[in-house]
């Protein structure tokens, strides 16, 4: 029953991995760009979600909230992409790869440390040098689920139903839509989607924004989930999400899912390991170690099957 | 595209010259002359320039700044050029003017900082602040020919003197900048210098010093070293800048290491800060502290070459992959190779695993150095000066240092080096031309984390403790960007990245919250703006803009000129 309860855990965690991964997937598929400020950008919709309940008068925890918290909450996310993008990553599209790496993390760390410096000098909100607990809406939290010996935690299965959803939504926006198939267009020959009469630079912003919607959903999931938000948190969640993306597959939308999933489940295992090196405490380790593995003898991942050399 | 109509026509920058000039003179005059006037309402603003008649220092520069700008001015109409030798005096007068008004604006904006609003900004300071405007008048200026100061030759014995005075001057500037208390005056100096160092650029003087730096090499790394080796005598037995000069060593050390890796071999490494954790860790385990896990506790001499050797291996094991990833992969690899080093550091407790390091609590209380019987905790007296427990641990490291870049000179001009930059380059064409490339890379991750672990291992006694917690992931940011802002593969940048990026948070205390925003600011606009680093080898200045033919065009005529491309590894 443990390894159970452990599967259960396990697959809510990688849902939430998965719904971040799809933003470095996507971006990366595009421009070949590590965007690992993506974490933050996850960060900061849940800061945009929490700043909605704020605003939004009296204590009421009630469900019709939720949707106005994911909306505020994806506008932030979606408006710091795009700014991110233009303002740090476009004047660098030509530059030597390096360039723009070590871009995303001075904007890793800038978007960090604006949250921490500035969100609490906003009138009524709370100071964000410390952790914030994070409103517990009704139906979505609360008492937990049992199914016998398993305990399922409403925002775990609130994190699996929205990930569903945006999967859904996302082929069916990849695959049957103009937009979506001029991304893909995109991402396999930038070039000639140029000859075709494609916006790249249009189709990049959509890329970001894309990325930032999702882990606009995932930052909502994670403060209901966690039950308390802070400014640091994008750091480790966007390198789990990350590992994710590459296990999948980079590039590949359904690989980021998948791959997600895998992680959250491989995480879930290893606290089942016994003896020394198990435990939670070493779960981190055997993410990493499982990405480090998965780079070296499968850098095409999982689900990929493109071998572009990334030098 | 909309096309720009060209506002500046030759005609009429012919037309604005000697207006743009008069401008000029009139505003260094002024400027000069204000320094005699009060600048700030208080005495406790910068440092204390409310007295008529009496400049203070801060005060004194700007004067510099301003007779420069009129000065270089009247110098570029008297002043003919002779035989082949140009000198740059409307570029350094450009450069001054800019200069001027930079270091006014930081003034105004300390002053207003540190005593609350403009008011407190007097009206010398404004009419200062007028005078820096000769900015404007120095644009209007038409540029002249590019300095050929680096031609020039003089006496032998008079260049070495240079080298001398140069150096000297160095070590006054360091002393006294170091001695600034307030934030704002230290910033401000440290503007000064900028200005200073840029003039001296446009006029060319640069290239005459780093032509006289050529001839006389050797002279020149002598004489950093008794420079650096007399630095701790200059601050009479005070430990307090010592301290932060030992972190500064002990960090560029680091980034020095780290240069090989990504300046030279060109792979990046996002995890580096665990080479000199594991360092740390290895000199912290095997030392005499009653904290410490091991049974034996070999010579300080043994535990920096076990702690080398360890994180050596670690380096080949962090390595091993590039044989299959490169480019962003190998980033995120040693990312997460960095990430599971601190995770397991902070398990080795005792409970989640075998206790060898106390977990977050780290290894605490471990003892001063004693080399040869000299006891690095005591302070000593020598010359009549005292020294304290820093200034002891400064020599050592003056020494590590001085290893460090010896190491990282030789291996650049060797085989290997070549062998790097053929790897940076195209990695496919060097391994068809017969470069072992997964050899030497696995070389570049051992040697840079060979470095790494030796500075560690001095680090751990001088810091008495060691934990987790000082090997984050920001930390790796750092060093790597000491090494990006400083100018990949170069000795001389990294050396002044990692001074820069150690230095000014110690001194910019009262700005301390937001000093990780301005940092990520930096990095940002730097890659933007100057990929390359403030001080690039001219190899890798090329390789950031490829498609800059006029650059490749004058390094080129450069090259012809020295018969080498400049700082391929040493300054």
């Amino acid at each position: 029953m443990e390894i159970l309860q452990q599967l259960i855990n396990g697959l809510s965690l990688g849902a939430l991995y998965a719904l971040i991964a799809v933003g470095y997937t996507v971006v990366y598929g595009i421009i070949q760009l590590i965007n690992f400020a993506h974490g933050e950008i996850f960060m900061i919709g849940a800061f945009g979600a929490l700043s909605a309940w704020i605003l939004i008068p009296g204590e009421s925890l009630g469900i019709w909230q939720l949707p106005v918290m994911l909306v505020v909450g994806m506008i932030v996310a979606i408006g710091t992409s795009l700014l991110t993008e233009r303002f740090a990553y476009r004047p660098l599209r030509n530059a030597p790869r390096l360039a723009p790496l070590i871009t995303a993390i001075g904007v890793s760390v800038f978007l960090q440390e604006f949250v921490r410096l500035f969100y609490g000098r906003i009138p009524g909100f709370p100071d964000a040098k410390r952790a914030i607990p994070f409103p517990q809406i009704d139906y979505v939290t609360g008492s937990a689920i049992q199914l016998g010996p398993i305990t399922i935690q409403r925002a775990a299965l609130f994190t699996v139903i929205a990930l569903v959803i945006c999967w859904i939504f996302l082929y069916v926006f990849v695959n049957r839509t103009r937009l979506g198939r001029a991304m893909q267009a995109t991402s396999q020959d930038p070039d000639t989607a140029r000859l075709m009469g494609i916006n790249v630079d249009r189709i990049i912003m959509v890329a970001f924004a894309l990325g930032a919607a999702l882990a606009a959903v995932a930052g909502l999931a994670w403060g209901l989930r966690y039950t308390n938000i802070d400014f640091r948190m994008g750091f480790i969640a966007g390198l789990k999400a990350f590992t994710a993306a590459v296990l999948g597959g980079i590039g590949n939308i359904n690989g980021a899912v998948v791959g997600g999933l895998v992680l959250g489940l491989v995480e879930g295992m290893a606290t089942l390991i016994p003896g020394t090196f198990g435990g939670s405490a070493w779960k981190d380790v055997w993410a990493f170690v499982l990405l480090i593995l998965v780079l070296v003898f499968r850098p095409q991942g999982l689900l990929g099957s493109r071998v572009v050399d990334r030098a | 595209m909309i096309r720009i109509p060209r506002v500046i026509t030759p005609e009429r920058q012919q037309r604005s010259d000697p207006t743009g000039r008069w401008v000029g003179i009139a505003g260094g005059v002024v400027l000069a002359g204000s320094a005699f006037l009060p600048w700030a309402y208080s005495f406790a603003a910068l440092d204390g320039m409310t007295l008529v008649g009496y400049p203070s220092p801060l005060q004194y520069f700007g004067m510099v700044l301003g007779l420069l700008v009129a000065g270089l001015i009247i110098c570029s109409r008297v002043i003919k050029p002779r035989g082949k030798i140009r000198v740059g005096w409307v570029r350094g007068a450009k450069a001054a003017s800019t200069g001027a008004l930079v270091y006014m604006a930081i003034i105004i904006l300390s002053i207003a900082v540190e005593l609350g609003g403009l008011i407190n900004v007097v009206y010398g300071g404004w009419i200062a602040l007028v005078g820096a405007l000769a900015f404007v008048g120095t644009r209007l200026m038409i540029m002249d020919q590019p300095p050929t100061l680096a031609r020039a030759q003089i006496r032998p014995t008079l260049e070495i003197l240079l080298v001398a005075v140069v150096m000297g001057a160095a070590l006054f500037a360091t002393a006294f900048a170091l001695n600034i208390d307030d934030g704002g005056a230290f910033v401000s100096f440290v503007a000064f210098l900028g200005a200073f160092i840029a003039v001296l650029f446009r006029l060319g003087v640069m290239g005459f010093l780093s032509g006289v730096s050529e001839r006389h090499r050797k002279v020149l790394i002598l004489a950093a070293f008794v420079v650096a080796f007399l630095f701790p005598f200059t601050q009479g037995g005070s430990d307090a800048n010592m301290s932060i000069a030992t972190q500064v060593i002990i960090f560029a050390a680091a980034a020095m290491g780290l240069n090989i890796t990504v300046g030279l071999a060109g792979l990046l490494d996002l995890g580096y800060i665990a080479f000199l954790g594991a360092g740390a860790f290895t000199a912290a385990v095997l030392s005499r502290s009653a904290f410490a896990t091991a049974d034996i506790h070999p010579p300080f001499i043994v535990v920096v070459l076990i702690a080398g050797a360890m994180t050596a291996t670690l380096g080949l094991i962090i390595g091993s992959p590039t044989l299959r990833v490169s480019g962003d992969y190998l980033a995120i690899v040693t990312l997460a190779f960095g990430e599971i080093f601190r995770i397991t550091m902070i398990n080795l407790d005792g409970e989640a695993g075998p206790n060898i390091t106390h977990g977050s609590n780290g290894i605490p209380a471990i003892p001063d150095l004693v080399l040869f019987g000299f006891d690095f905790g005591k302070p000593h007296v020598l010359l009549g000066i005292p020294l304290g427990r820093f200034s002891n641990y400064y020599f050592l490291l003056l020494v590590l240092i001085a290893f460090v870049i010896l190491v990282f000179v030789r291996l650049n001009d060797s085989r290997i080096g070549r062998g790097w930059v053929a790897i940076r380059e195209d990695e496919k064409a060097a391994e068809a031309m017969g470069v072992n490339v997964f050899g030497l890379k696995l070389f570049a991750f051992a040697s840079g984390a060979f470095l790494a672990g030796v500075a560690g291992a001095v680090k751990a006694h001088q810091d008495i403790s060691v934990t987790p917690d000082q090997f984050i992931f920001l930390e790796s940011a750092f060093l790597l960007a000491a090494v990006v802002l400083g100018g990949m593969g170069t000795v001389l940048g990294v050396l002044v990245g990692a001074t820069l990026l150690k230095l000014l948070p110690e001194k910019l205390r009262f700005v301390s919250d937001f000093r990780l925003m301005i940092f990520a600011l930096l990095l940002i606009i730097m890659m933007r703006f100057r990929p390359e680093g403030m001080i690039p080898s001219q190899r890798r200045q090329l390789e950031f803009h490829e498609e800059d033919e006029e650059l490749a065009e004058r390094i080129d005529e450069e090259v012809e000129e020295t018969g080498a491309l400049k700082g391929a590894g040493v300054l």
